[in-house]
């Protein structure tokens, strides 16, 4: 039998692989398909992954299935970027709109453990008024969440991740001791140091899901700078070596190569388990609950393809508004060139950070914020980036690469507005499970484009207070998913409530980044990790008093 | 007998003066200090004043009796065999700063080779270290060799060449730190170059310093260093330095996030250790010096099982000892752990010190 973990599935006859040995298997508990498990959980990554390690913990039966491979990182990943595009959700799907998205590496994963196998590891609190924007900030929607309870609930991912990061966070009200120490700040990052102090504004190392020193079987972080084609050493802590080993023990199944195709309900509309596909063939998995958390464009697609004469606009839909105010977040970039050698790809991409224009509201033609931190882009994205925005090719581009090492650059995650316009439609198209693929809508609105604007000249400046030269702008490029089952208090305008409990059937529940309501100018992963958490507790609170 | 030695007055006096700023947050222990006989105070100079000019009387009878019996007692504590002459124990005292210094100077050279290699020279005064503790170790092991009473010329050069270039390196350590963005940072102490290191080296130096002035006493004399009983002034030395070291490790072990429980143990034990010395050397009393002896010894064996630790931190980075060649550098690092040896040591030899000086 072959071990390629993209053709069969490894999560098998009663035994999962041990993600933190060279073939290691680690013993599972498997579920009967007839047997109505308490809670069906479509995707791994940082919402779905999470939700199956606690709610395993509180000794719920769980059955966790991922469209994607099941990785032994010490095995299967190389250091190769086009090798490790086997990361990324790369099927088939359409975009559209006045600024089409590009799919795949920096919004996607396609791997137990979801994207997190492959994120930046940038691990940050929300702002605490950016729960409520509508009522303390005056732009998009109020979230039903109180920051007090998400600030313990972000306590408790980043203790279980182990997050390096600063002894002291500028920004923000006061928050527990990360667990470990902020990594050395590489060349990159200190550039952006300069500029910070040069334009008087704070800096600090970026909290990090890598560790600095040993945890486990996970060794500290080697500085290799291939993080975002995926950690092959085991420092990064992804959900897959950190709440799934967790929700094995605990007795949870994960099914890898498992593709769910339609979420079934019965004629009281309640829902009654997930049809997928596994191992050449579809099959029915009976649960007492399911949970969708295949991130922004996978969990509305999920919902719109589970349309039945009973819910003709698809499940949890009544509002109108599963698959929209899709949010992406501005991810553009200044870059310029030092006199001294950088070289940028050296540790983590995003050592150092400032949250300047989170946490100021004033000097602002714009509503939200964005962080921006250091860059560190491997070759082969660094060459993509010289030819599709500067238009380099041949000899200049070759000249251009000579300087590499030389090159350095500062980059935004920036907050977009929630627009309804921007959305996630089924296309007439089918994928090769012979589901309806995804149109993914996208356009920036007015405000958008000042923040955008405002970001680039600003930190323009901060390169050149750092004493680059050669300045230049990345004006297009985009980065995480959010929204298109937005939560909220009221069942007309949102999909879930604070619980991610549809509104509309009480036993589905929708638990990832689909449920942002705004996305902030942070990394959305840690907020996620945090609503799983708490969607964990409260399922537990409800369960107790017998709501299931 | 004492003998005017500017350089190490000034180096101790530094030494003291650190200790003093450590102290700062702690009023009481100040206070003690200052009532200690290390810092003469104005009611010492004027009593000393006095007694040149109007000798005191003699001790009263009771008093003579106490001390009779206490010397009584100890006699009959231990066995004749035992019981060296003030020479004897002297002489051995002296060796033993000899070889703690000898210990000292090859933790420095080690781990300055290991680190500023790492470092990749980019300095050249990072080669500095490593020649002069090259010489600072060939020259106790000399001392340590070398059964003659008295001081040597040349090793007592350079001992004092050791104390001030690991002055000079706390100077050039400290510009390091500062330097950077976000000058004096959390994450400078963690990653720049290591604050507390270069004191070692000055600590090899002061306790070698010691050991030549600890040798150089006529028979039937006791040593004195600026003024005070020596095995007083090298306990103190010891204090500071096992102190300093404490904070290093402490630094350097937060920065590892105490991730092992072990990681704690360097912060707990030699810190008793080094208060226990301290009080011998403030106000030695049979008690204190038998309870220093005992936690001197665990901090010893600590120093020595740390390296233990730091072989199986070094086991836990990427690659283990497989790959040696980047975690040796990258891992805990495996000289440092024995400074504490090293310090405990001297400590043990200047509590004998003590306590030959307290028997009289």
């Amino acid at each position: 039998m072959s071990d390629n973990p993209e053709h069969t599935p490894r999560a098998l006859d009663g035994r999962a692989p041990d993600v933190l040995r060279p073939g290691g298997w680690v013993p599972m508990r498997q579920y009967d398909e007839d047997d109505a498990v308490d809670f069906a959980i479509v995707g791994t990554g940082a919402g779905g992954g999470t939700l199956a390690c606690k709610l395993a913990e509180y000794g719920f039966s769980v059955v966790a299935l991922d469209a994607g491979p099941y990785w032994r990182p010490l095995d299967d990943f190389a250091s190769d970027e086009h090798h490790q595009a086997k990361l990324y959700w790369t099927d088939e799907r359409i975009v559209d709109g006045d600024n089409p998205l590009q799919l795949g590496a920096n919004n996607s994963g396609k791997s137990v453990g979801g994207s997190t196998v492959h994120f930046a590891m940038v691990s940050l609190r929300f702002r605490p008024e950016w729960f409520k924007a509508r009522s303390k900030l005056g732009y998009g929607v109020d979230w039903p969440l109180d920051w007090r309870e998400m600030w313990r609930y972000y306590a408790e991912v980043e203790n279980a991740l182990k997050i390096s990061g600063p002894v002291n966070y500028p920004w923000g009200p006061k928050r527990p001791r990360y667990p470990y120490r902020a990594h050395e700040v590489n060349a990159a990052g200190l550039v952006l140091a300069e500029g910070a102090e040069a334009l008087g504004i704070a800096w600090s190392p970026t909290p990090l899901a890598t560790v600095s020193a040993p945890r486990g079987r996970s060794p500290p972080c080697v500085y290799r700078g291939m993080c975002v084609i995926g950690c092959s050493t085991n420092a990064k802590q992804s959900v897959l070596i950190t709440w799934l080993p967790r929700a094995l023990k605990a007795g949870a199944e994960i099914r890898d190569l498992a593709m769910v195709g339609r979420v079934e309900h019965d004629k009281s509309g309640r829902v009654t388990g997930v049809r997928y596909h596994r191992r050449g063939r579809w099959r029915f998995q009976r649960a007492k609950n399911v949970v969708v958390a295949g991130y922004s464009i996978e969990t509305p697609r999920l919902l719109l393809n589970s349309a039945s004469s009973r819910y003709p606009d698809g499940l949890a839909n009544s509002s109108g508004l599963v698959g929209k105010n899709l949010m992406v977040q501005a991810n553009q970039a200044v870059w310029g060139i030092m006199e001294r050698e950088i070289r940028a790809y050296k540790g983590p991409p995003s050592l150092a950070i400032t949250e300047h224009w989170n946490y100021t509201d004033t000097g602002k033609d714009f509503f939200g914020g964005y962080a921006y931190m250091s860059q560190g882009p491997l070759p082969l994205v660094w060459s993509g980036v010289e030819s599709s925005e500067r238009g380099l090719w041949g000899q200049p581009l070759i000249d251009e690469m000579e300087r590499y090492n030389h090159q350095v650059g500062l980059k935004i995650v920036g907050e977009l507005m929630p627009q309804e316009r921007n959305r996630v439609t089924l296309a007439d198209e089918r994928d090769q499970y012979g589901l309806p693929i995804s149109r993914v809508t996208y356009s920036y609105c007015d405000n958008d484009k000042r923040l955008i604007a405002h970001s680039l000249a600003f930190m323009r400046q901060a390169l050149e207070a750092a004493g680059a030269t050669e300045i230049w702008d990345e004006t297009d490029d985009t980065c995480h998913l959010n929204g298109t089952a937005r939560m909220g208090d009221d069942p007309k305008t949102s999909v879930v409530n604070a619980d991610c409990r549809s509104w509309d059937i009480p036993n589905l529940w929708i638990c990832d980044g689909s449920v942002f309501p705004t996305v902030g100018g942070v990394n959305p992963s840690l907020t996620i990790q945090a609503i799983a958490c708490r969607t964990a507790d409260r399922i537990k609170a409800l369960a107790a008093r017998n709501e299931l | 007998m004492t003998r005017a030695d500017p350089t190490l007055d000034l180096i101790a006096n530094a030494a003291l003066a650190g200790a003093a700023v450590l102290l700062v947050a702690r009023p009481r222990l100040i206070a003690r200090v200052a009532r200690s006989p290390l810092l003469p105070t104005t009611r010492d100079v004027a009593v000393a004043a006095a007694r040149l000019i109007a000798p005191p009387a003699p001790p009263p009878l009771h008093w003579r009796v106490a001390k009779v019996r206490e010397l009584a007692r100890l006699v009959g504590k231990y066995s004749p065999a035992r019981l060296r002459s003030t020479r004897d124990i002297v002489k051995k005292a002296a060796r033993r700063l000899n070889g703690s210094t000898a210990l000292l100077a090859f933790l420095v050279l080690a781990d300055s080779a290991v680190e500023h290699y790492r470092g990749s020279f980019a300095n050249r005064a990072m080669y500095t270290p490593l020649a002069i503790a090259a010489l600072t170790l060939a020259g106790s092991v000399f001392g340590l060799a070398d059964a003659r009473p008295n001081r040597h010329a040349v090793r007592d050069g350079i001992y004092a060449v050791a104390a001030v270039t690991g002055l000079a390196g706390l100077c050039f350590h400290a510009y390091n730190i500062l330097k950077r963005p976000g000058g004096l940072s959390w994450l400078n102490l963690f990653y720049a170059a290591p604050i507390g290191a270069p004191f070692a080296l000055t600590l090899a130096g002061l306790l070698g310093r010691g050991a030549e002035r600890v040798r150089d006493v006529l028979p039937r004399r006791r040593p004195t260093i600026l003024g005070m009983p020596a095995g007083r002034t090298l306990a103190a030395v010891s204090a500071v330095g096992l102190a300093g070291t404490v904070g290093e490790a402490g630094l350097l072990h937060f920065r590892g996030a105490f991730q092992d429980p072990a990681m704690v143990l360097p912060v707990t034990v030699p810190p008793v250790a080094a208060a226990l010395l301290g009080a011998a050397a403030l106000r030695p009393t049979l008690k204190t010096n038998r309870l220093a002896r005992r936690w001197l010894k665990l901090t010893a064996l600590l120093g020595m099982g740390g390296v233990g630790f730091h072989i199986f931190g070094v086991a836990r980075n990427m690659g283990g000892w497989r790959n040696w060649s980047q975690n040796v550098l990258n891992g805990p690092p495996l000289p440092a752990p024995p400074s504490f040896t090293g310090l405990a040591l001297a400590g043990l030899a200047a509590l004998s010190l003590i306590e030959d000086e307290t028997d009289a």
